[in-house]
């Protein structure tokens, strides 16, 4: 025994100990949040419950198994409840996703084990994707196409039905974002105009009829778009499914507001597999529908990705020039000591007060003063004088300048002295050394500074909610309205996303897999960015590697 | 561009007069040179002449200030904070010392390569024209001319004429120390100043720079530090002996080591210490 411990193999054990340990907890972390937000989108089998509780009511429910637990039955019988017969100490209870929101009381309901008097899974049973109200269940009675009944090939004619009122939907959509969407901007940006020239006094009567003839123009152009609008919308509204759902009783179901149907009960395994896809990629690809408890998230990744981005342009030059002056420039005394131990310690600082201080000083400061300079026609009403997409941005910039800062320093202080000299002894200037030798060298530990502040920034959360980040942006912060990429605009973040989806919302069991889909999805864009950055590193790494003899 | 034009009589005529030059025979003179490192003296009232297109050696102990002394010829001791220089080095008639004197463009003058070869981790072709480029020259032609011209002038052309965009760092030791020295020519200096420049070498390749230094000084004027007896007499015209920060002994290569002149001298070059 002695021995061992003197062959040092405990201590081997140990660190390969502390190792595993780490190692298991971020495996466990990512398998949790993948294993519960990715089964989500799997399409799980429809049951079909029959009940009878304690007081003989027998009722039919339908719908997907979203989660069992175990219930201890004393607590259960304390509540209230009887048993017919003898249970054991618990009792197995499921939660059970009805759907059918706007005729049922409830959309999620709690089954006791013991009550359950048969359980089936009927082929037949449909789901209907609704643009409103959830999901629904039930089976298809038939199919209304242009006012008439069609009860043979039900299943044909309603998919038909379904593609025919997506397609007229997305295409009222497309044009009521981009064409009604550009006439909107361009009324506004006349209305600006109008201030403005009104403020210069320059509201000539002339300025006032151009503006006034653009302005009619404008609104003919929007009236033909309308009138095309309602076209497409009536024409989506004109079929409706009829659907008998668990009550037994006949619903109509108008196919305007159904996005997708599927029918899970009768898929086999491939079947499903291509219907997961799809779901996981209208998750990532749509926007978000109902108070963000449905639809797809995108905007909220191309925010995230956006802002990122976006700082790590602000960052990486005032980092890397101010750990050049530091590293390079300043004397090596108490002050320059004060200063580097001021940067290490303000990657310290709560990101919280960082959001404060962004409100205060980026957002009511700096961009209140650009309002008066630039944009007074618009006043009360601010434009950059709120938070936005710039402000989060320039907010996080500061909270990872540090370590951009001390990481850019620390490169900096690994380039050889020699090659310094080399380049002095050739005649060249410090400026020009740093420029052309030291910067390149250094950009490995630039690009390792960065990795860590993209990484830090993507999951910042509390500041973003004082700077910019809203629960539903109508729109992107690039579009195709010029100037195209638009800096003000509020914007939605992945983070925010997960918070407002778990805490905010007003459907917490439909709620609960988004949030756990959305944070596998952060994690994922945050390891995208870092693989893509670290590529960049080792490319550059390769490419700078100093002498090693 | 300042360039010395090869002088064929000092070739010829190694035993030049040190004590006697023209003006036009010096290269660089040093007058009551005396450096402080803080506190601590490392050069004691130097004075000497460098000859023009001649091979100077300083050979010495460890630490008696003659790798010092070559890095004042060039300025190389601003970088270190502590230093105090007190006395002149004349370039042209000019104290290289003087406040008037860019630092950047007498370095331009005065080249230097150093113990361990420091290529830039960049292709060779960029490493030679790196002081080109820094003078704004960036035609196509007059770079690859001059590659070409300092590569062969340091016996490298060869080896690496086929793979001139390929990373300096590929190259051997001693490859990479003959392109530093190419690197240093390739802006026409009138002094180079080699600091032990083997030392971190191979035999063979010890061997290769030798060579090449006997044959730079055809059109440069150069000052090598060193710490290897015979390599000095191998390659050198003129020979300092320096010892605890003062120059002993100045002279002729041939008489510095058949008859020394000096104790300190002969006992450093029999072996008794150092």
């Amino acid at each position: 025994m002695k021995l061992w411990f003197k062959s040092g193999a405990p201590w081997v054990w140990m660190t390969a100990g502390a190792v595993s340990i780490s190692l298991l907890s971020v495996i466990g972390l990512l398998l949790l949040i993948a294993s519960r937000g990715l089964s989500f989108f799997w399409p799980s089998d429809i049951h079909q419950f029959e009940i009878a509780n304690s007081s003989g009511e027998t009722s039919v429910i339908i719908g997907e198994v979203y989660e069992s637990e175990q219930v201890p039955t004393q607590r259960l019988i304390t509540s209230g409840i009887e048993f017919d017969k003898e249970q054991g100490e618990f009792v197995e209870r499921y939660l059970i996703k009805t759907g059918n929101r706007e005729y049922v009381e409830l959309d999620f309901q709690w089954v006791l084990g013991p009550e359950i008097v048969k359980e089936t899974r009927p082929s037949g049973i449909a789901v209907f994707e609704r643009s409103k109200n959830g999901n629904f269940y039930g089976f298809v009675d038939s199919v209304i196409v242009d006012g008439k009944t069609i009860r043979e090939n039900k299943e044909d004619a309603l998919f038909a039905a379904i593609d025919r009122a997506v397609d007229l939907n997305d295409q009222a959509l497309d044009l009521q974002n981009d064409e009604i969407g550009a006439i909107n901007y361009q009324l506004e940006k006349l209305r600006l105009k109008e201030r403005k020239l009104e403020l210069e006094d320059e509201l000539t009567d002339a300025a006032l009829r151009d503006l006034e003839n653009q302005r009619q123009a404008l609104r003919d152009e929007y009236k033909v778009y309308e009138k095309e609008l309602f076209a497409f919308r009536d024409e989506a509204r004109r079929d409706s499914v009829i659907v008998k759902d668990m009550r037994g009783e006949l619903v109509t179901l108008p196919i305007f507001y159904v996005l997708d149907v599927s029918f899970p009960n009768d898929m086999n395994f491939f079947e499903k597999v291509i219907q997961y896809g799809k779901q996981l990629g209208k998750f990532v690809s749509d926007d978000p529908r109902e108070a963000n408890t449905e639809g797809g998230v995108f905007p909220a990744i191309f925010g995230t990705v956006f802002m990122v981005l976006l700082m790590a342009v602000i960052v990486t030059p005032f980092g890397v020039v101010a750990a050049i002056y530091l590293h390079e420039y300043a004397g090596n005394n108490a002050v320059t000591k004060v200063i580097r131990i001021s940067v290490i310690n303000l990657a310290g600082v709560p990101s919280i007060v960082y959001g404060v201080f962004g409100l205060g000083f980026f957002v009511y400061m700096l961009g209140g003063s650009l309002d008066q300079l630039f944009y007074p026609e618009a006043l009360p009403g601010p434009t950059f004088g709120t938070p936005g997409v710039i402000w989060s941005a320039l907010t996080l910039a500061i909270l990872t300048l540090p370590v951009v800062i001390v990481s850019t320093e620390e490169g900096l202080s690994r380039i050889p002295g020699s090659l310094r000299q080399g380049s002095l002894a050739l005649g060249a200037t410090k400026a020009e050394t740093i420029w052309r030798i030291i910067i390149p060298m250094a950009s490995p530990a630039i690009m390792t500074g960065l990795i860590l502040a993209v990484a830090r920034a993507a999951g910042e959360v509390a500041p973003l909610m004082l700077v910019g980040v809203v629960k539903m942006a109508p729109t992107l912060p690039i579009d195709g309205n010029f100037p195209y990429v638009h800096l003000d605009r509020k914007f939605m973040h992945l983070g925010f996303h997960i918070y407002d989806v778990g805490f905010q919302s007003p459907n917490v069991e439909a709620a609960r897999p988004l949030v756990y889909a959305t944070s596998f999805l952060l994690v994922t864009v945050i390891i995208t960015l870092n693989i893509t950055a670290i590529g960049i590193r080792n490319h550059l790494r390769e490419k700078y590697k100093s002498l090693e003899h | 561009m300042i360039s010395v034009a090869p002088d064929m009589s000092n070739k010829s005529s190694s035993n030049i007069d040190i004590d006697n030059l023209t003006k036009e025979q010096i290269a660089l003179e040093i007058k009551n040179l005396n450096l402080f490192y803080g506190e601590k003296q490392a050069l004691e009232n130097i004075s000497m002449v460098i000859p023009k297109g001649q091979v100077t050696a300083f050979i010495g102990p460890s630490g008696c200030g003659k790798s010092t002394l070559l890095r004042c010829m060039n300025r190389m001791n601003d970088l270190v904070d502590t230093c105090n220089i007190k006395g002149e080095i004349l370039l042209h008639d000019q104290n290289i010392y003087d406040r008037s004197v860019d630092v950047a463009s007498l370095r331009r003058k005065v080249g230097m390569v150093f113990q361990r070869p420091n290529p830039f981790p960049k292709s060779i072709y960029e490493n030679v024209v790196y002081g080109l480029r820094l003078q704004g020259i960036n035609d196509r032609r007059e770079l690859d001319e001059v590659v070409e011209k300092s590569l062969t002038n340091a016996a490298l052309w060869n080896e690496v004429k086929d793979r001139l965009h390929d990373s300096a760092l590929g190259l051997s030791g001693g490859q990479q120390q003959r392109l530093v020295i190419a690197r240093a020519i390739a802006i026409e200096p009138e002094v180079l100043l080699l600091d032990e420049p083997t030392s971190a070498l191979d035999p063979i390749s010890t061997l290769t720079i030798e060579e090449l230094i006997t044959e730079l000084k055809d059109k440069y004027t150069v000052v090598i530090v060193t710490h290897n007896m015979q390599q000095a007499a191998r390659v050198s015209d003129q020979t300092a002996f320096m010892y605890m920060g003062q120059l002993i002994e100045h002279s002729d290569t041939n008489a510095l080591f058949t008859t020394p002149k000096m104790k300190k001298t002969e006992d450093y070059i029999t072996g008794r210490y150092g």
